[in-house]
């Protein structure tokens, strides 16, 4: 928890909430606006009464001055299921920082924020066990254990589990980040807010997943981790690149007379990304390793109207 | 196309490197990234937007070989045969004479003189023509006029210098006729300057240029070398050995004698600047051998420290006198030296061959002597060209005093009542003048020595002065075929050894002063074996079956001696010619460049290779 989020910054995330474009549609009750009608403070609406309601409901000033029996309806706060999909790939293993502790810092402090919220909070991590020739991951381990735990969390009280359990993922396998999203948007029962954590390095793409999401309903947020160093690359020379996650061996050769294409390159790959996701209203952020995480989710997010 | 420089196609070796450099797999640093991605994109766009990248890759390819092969090309210096008008030619004169191995240049002055004549080489603007010519031992053209500057430095390393005098006239005389049909052409000659004779060269418009050499004068030499027999003594031989000093210091030295390179006598010496001192050493000599003297001082020219001569033991002396009674001269010749046999006949002797020489006095035989003659008032017609004439009271008006047989002779109060006058013929020399004609001639005809005195001694007052007898004595050694046969033995370095032959020879070889053997071509007609080669000082054996013959060959030379670099070359009494300074000139150097320009061309490639794909 301490090399998590630090105390500071936990105290911070206290006063912040996930902003939700939507109203909530789950099933349980929380704190967040619905559009169903149950018990709350906030008056709703009348409608007439029916033999069998509650009695307690019932406006007698209103009946006083019509003679009609009124039922008093209030907005039922419900919860908002915060479903953050957490990609532990080998390729984020790399970067200084490493790009995989990023996205679980910035993953925990969501959480954190949703958890303080009264909000369900589920990691999805993919590759899942068994998943990206990693034989070694199953159930039983405290790997395994730690997935599952993450599975769904609610309440500030479990807020010290979740954080130690999101402390205990490792990554590693090569992940099929579509596959891994469109089963999400499969068994995802009731539709929230959705997180994507990756660096949307994916050879097999990433379109086909996110826009399943969308399409079930998902108010879903992209953020692409890059490391530093994919971003302006420290190496030079005749290189043979092997892909840390296929093995495909690249042959380049680089040199800092061409480091600026390369940027130009990155640059049109990251603008490609983000004209997908606002074209489908995925709300997008591109944030490197390497800053810090605090100016990521007190500014960057909150610019982004991600939290508020 | 022709080339000048085949040789640098060898560079033509470096175009399959750049080849292999492009087909070489280069090795590439393995190195693992989180995605591939990225770079492939990358690698997409930028070739993407340089369509041509691969072919690009193959037109520098192309541009490099081209390039290559072009400076190749030009370092091959190619060349093709065209017509230009006759261009200037520099006539390259290089003294190769002893005095050219002066160390006082270093190593000496014959290579400081080369390298000069090297940067010339370089120098030399395309459609100039160089010749080498060589002034050493004799006077030869090395290399005739061309413009192929490797032809010319080759020949120019291959020069040495010898041991001999200087031939610079003859070098210069070639030079000369080398110009004469060459409008815009120089005679440059790389020497010290130690050369005579120069005086028909102040008239003539020889384009002359003479780039001096050396810097002092450190030197002392023998100059001269000479045995004779010690008349007080006749079983000692006087070594007359003369030492001249032309250093500016006093030199403090000894000279040593051997005996076939037995250490005989030292003699110390102490020489003042220009300055030369006679030594006569008196030692015995058991056999036939050699006496070499040797200069101990150490100074720059070490040729001139050493000088041999072949000493013969003297043998008795047989003359035949025919004559009708003169005793006078029968004296004369009796006192001529200490083992002289006279025979005295009114007629020659029927066994002549055994006589060393034979002395006509008055009497003409019917049939001219085959040996040396000394004849007094006999007219031999198959002598002179036209009869002779008879003079009455002639005045003596001049007389070779230099020549070897007038040494100490003097006819300032001779009188003659009546002698023959000639014409002096063209085997002969002159010996004594009148004004109507020649009293006495000297010469050889063939190998027979002839000395021949056109009055009656007795007809004169000359055998009442000193001068008679020594005459007589002189003719009696000059004539004796001993000393002919010596002084053949004796000879300047350069001159030509020759061997008469008395009967058929099949094989002969010379063995050179340094060891090495060298056969000498005979032939059935041959009468006279001549070898030329003999420029280095020493002794020269000529081996024929089982007989061997020593000949001294030295220096002796009072120029070459002097090393005083002149700084003006003597041209007689119409001049001299100053020494010139370096004249600018217009160096090649472009090989050079080039040569920078191929290597920038290697460093080009391997620098493109080493930082991109």
């Amino acid at each position: 928890m301490q090399t998590l989020l630090n105390p500071d910054l936990l105290r911070r995330l206290e006063q912040m909430q996930l902003l939700a474009a939507r109203r909530a549609k789950s099933s349980a009750k929380g704190e967040r606006k619905s559009r169903a009608r149950g018990q709350s403070v906030e008056f709703a609406d009348y409608r007439a009464y029916v033999p069998g309601d509650d009695l307690r409901y019932l406006d007698w000033a209103l009946f006083g001055r019509l003679d009609r029996l009124f039922i008093r309806l209030y907005e039922e706060e419900r919860e908002l299921p915060v479903v953050i999909f957490l990609d532990a790939s080998e390729s984020m293993t790399f970067g200084e920082p490493r790009k995989f502790d990023f996205a679980r810092q910035l993953a925990a402090a969501v959480g954190y924020i949703a958890l303080c919220g009264f909000d369900r909070v589920s990691i999805r991590v993919f590759p899942t066990i068994g998943e990206g020739g990693r034989p070694s991951l199953d159930a039983t381990s405290p790997q395994g254990i730690a997935r599952r735990a993450l599975n769904s969390v609610r309440g500030k009280r479990s807020s010290l589990g979740f954080l130690s359990h999101l402390q205990a993922l490792e990554a590693g396998g090569a992940g099929d980040m579509d596959a891994a999203l469109k089963r999400g948007a499969r068994e995802i029962k009731s539709t929230g807010a959705v997180l994507v954590i990756s660096d949307f390095l994916d050879p097999l793409g990433y379109e086909a997943g996110l826009a399943a999401l969308v399409a079930r309903g998902f108010q879903v947020t992209a953020v692409q981790v890059l490391a530093p160093a994919e971003l302006n690359p420290a190496i030079h020379g005749d290189l043979k690149l092997i892909d840390s996650e296929t093995g495909a061996i690249q042959e380049v050769s680089f040199g800092k007379f061409r480091m600026s294409a390369y940027q130009r390159s990155v640059a049109g790959y990251i603008a490609q990304w983000e004209a997908f996701c606002k074209a489908r209203g995925i709300r997008s952020l591109t944030v490197s390793s390497g800053t810090s995480l605090s100016d990521v989710v007190l500014r960057q997010m909150r610019s982004s109207r991600l939290v508020g | 196309m022709n080339f000048l420089a085949p040789l640098g196609f060898a560079f033509a070796a470096s175009l399959p490197v750049v080849v292999l450099f492009y087909l070489l797999k280069r090795k590439r640093m393995a190195h693992v990234v989180s995605s591939t991605l990225l770079w492939q994109r990358f690698l997409a766009e930028t070739q993407a937007s340089a369509p041509f990248q691969r072919l690009r890759h193959h037109w520098l390819l192309i541009l490099q070989l081209l390039l290559l092969a072009l400076v190749v090309l030009a370092l091959s210096r190619p060349y093709s045969k065209g017509k230009l008008p006759a261009g200037s030619l520099q006539v390259v004169v290089m003294d190769a004479s002893a005095s050219m191995q002066a160390t006082d240049e270093s190593p000496t002055r014959f290579d400081v003189a080369r390298n000069e004549a090297l940067k010339m080489v370089d120098g030399l603007t395309p459609g100039t023509e160089m010749v080498i010519l060589v002034a050493g031992a004799t006077a030869e053209v090395r290399q005739s006029p061309t413009s192929d500057k490797g032809v010319l430095r080759r020949t120019l390393r291959n020069l040495t210098a010898t041991d001999s005098a200087t031939h610079l006239v003859e070098a210069l005389r070639v030079a000369d006729s080398l110009t004469q049909t060459r409008p815009a052409s120089e005679v440059h000659l790389f020497s010290d300057g130690a050369a005579t004779g120069l005086d028909e060269f102040g008239t003539k418009s020889l384009p002359l240029v003479y780039h001096r050499v050396g810097k002092r004068s450190n030197n002392a030499g023998i100059v001269s070398m000479e045995v004779r027999a010690n008349p007080e003594d006749p079983k000692q031989r006087a070594i007359f050995v003369s030492v001249a000093n032309y250093a500016t210091n006093t030199i403090d030295s000894t000279v040593e004698l051997l005996f076939d390179d037995q250490l005989k006598d030292t003699q110390p010496i102490e020489l003042a600047p220009s300055n030369s001192v006679p030594l006569v050493f008196l030692v015995e000599q058991p056999r036939d051998g050699v006496f070499t003297a040797r200069l101990t001082h150490k100074d720059d020219l070490a040729v001139d420290n050493t000088a041999s001569v072949l000493s013969r033991l003297p043998g008795p002396t047989k003359v035949a006198l025919v004559t009708v009674g003169n005793r006078f001269l029968q004296k004369a010749l009796a006192a001529a030296g200490p083992a002289v046999e006279v025979v005295v006949s009114d007629k020659v002797p029927a066994d002549e061959a055994s006589y060393d020489l034979v002395v006509l006095d008055g009497i003409l035989p019917p049939e001219p002597p085959k040996a040396n003659v000394l004849a007094f008032h006999v007219m031999v017609t198959n002598w002179f060209d036209a009869p002779a004439q008879n003079l009455e009271t002639p005045p003596i008006v001049d007389w070779r005093n230099t020549h070897p047989l007038l040494r100490f002779v003097s006819f300032d109060d001779v009188q003659i009542a009546e002698s023959m006058g000639v014409k002096t013929p063209p085997w002969a020399s002159p010996l004594i003048d009148t004004t109507q004609g020649t009293l006495a001639v000297t010469g050889e005809i063939g190998r027979q020595r002839i000395v021949w005195v056109g009055f009656d001694p007795l007809r004169s007052s000359w055998p009442l002065r000193i001068g008679f007898p020594i005459f007589v004595a002189n003719c009696v050694d000059w004539l004796n075929p001993a000393t002919a046969r010596s002084q053949r033995f004796q000879i300047h370095t350069g001159e030509p050894l020759r061997l008469p032959l008395t009967g058929l020879v099949s094989d002969a070889r010379v063995i050179l002063p340094d060891g090495s053997k060298q056969p000498l071509l005979t032939s059935s007609g041959t009468s006279e074996l001549i070898f030329g080669d003999t420029g280095k000082q020493g002794l020269y054996t000529i081996e024929s079956g089982t007989n061997r013959y020593v000949y001294c060959a030295n220096l002796l030379d009072l120029r070459e001696s002097n090393l005083e670099p002149r700084a003006e070359l003597d041209l007689g009494q119409r001049g001299t010619l100053a020494a010139t300074a370096t004249k600018p000139a217009n160096l090649e150097i472009w090989r050079w460049f080039a040569l920078v320009g191929l290597g920038v061309l290697m460093l080009e490639w391997w620098w493109f290779h080493r930082r991109t794909a």
